[in-house]
């Protein structure tokens, strides 16, 4: 997947860049609850428990202040992405126990196989490997600075 | 949307993700990113708690279905069941949001309007 692919994925009414919520269930609510209010999906109550259960596997917050919760379901239209920063950080249960201040948020129809999201997941887990792009993700303000660091625009 | 298809249908998300953390291809995959897949009794607890609270009857149609198809419940797109891909008739629609599960008398799956 090419970064200018990858940029291409976030959408500005799917981005928050300061969250309100301090706790990790309240967390997943306020993205659910933004992607409803944006349309992208008709029933919040689906995700929230289906992310909650994916929780339940193990904490998609992988360290170094970046989490991923993820998952499928049939009420999922379309592969969608959410972005959202919380500049003070929320403890997320991170593998590293540090707090998490970066979430991408994806989801994926359930009809379709689990190949749909692994590629994307894959690539941002892969860019947030990079420590420069790290830093300026948990600086980013807007959606013209994400789409920079996304698309590898290091201007 | 009836209470008990609300819940069918987060069965069979949670019957997904049970899936993906079984198939080694996939959950190797999930591994390798860094994810740990430690939690899969949680969820199995977490499904028979949720299939508990559906009627018997209703479950086992879901239990059936879903030992045929890889997925009971599968949603409509453009008139047709996106399961074997027949046009539903346009009654089907003047019934949609009725209290009646919706069933494809083509190929028996429950639909699932978005």
């Amino acid at each position: 997947m090419e970064s200018k692919k990858l940029a291409s994925l976030f959408q500005e009414e799917l981005c928050i860049f300061s969250l309100r919520s301090r706790k990790k269930t309240s967390v997943l609510q306020e993205m659910v609850r933004h992607l409803k209010a944006s349309g992208n999906i008709a029933d919040e109550h689906f995700i929230l428990e289906m992310l909650k259960n994916r929780e339940s596997l193990g904490s998609t917050g992988l360290g170094l202040g970046v989490a991923f919760p993820h998952g499928r379901s049939i009420a999922i239209p379309d592969l969608t992405v959410l972005f959202a920063r919380s500049p003070s950080g929320i403890d997320f249960e991170a593998l590293d126990g540090e707090p998490t201040k970066v979430f991408f948020l994806i989801l994926a129809p359930s009809e379709k196989g689990a190949e749909t999201y692994l590629a994307l997941l894959s690539k941002l887990t892969a860019l947030v490997q990079q420590p420069e792009t790290l830093e300026k993700l948990y600086k980013v303000k807007d959606f013209e600075s994400l789409q920079a660091v996304l698309g590898g625009d290091n201007k | 949307m009836r209470e008990e298809f609300k819940l069918l249908v987060a069965l069979q998300d949670l019957d997904i993700m049970i899936k993906e953390v079984e198939e080694k291809k996939t959950s190797d995959k999930l591994k390798n990113m860094g994810f740990q897949l430690d939690g899969l009794e949680e969820l199995q607890k977490a499904r028979a708690k949720l299939a508990g609270k559906i009627p018997k009857a209703l479950r086992n149609r879901y239990e059936k279905l879903a030992g045929h198809y890889s997925m009971a419940i599968i949603p409509v797109t453009d008139n047709r069941c996106l399961g074997c891909f027949s046009k539903l008739p346009t009654s089907f629609f003047s019934s949609a949001y009725s209290s009646e599960l919706l069933t494809c008398e083509n190929c028996g799956r429950l639909l699932f309007i978005p």
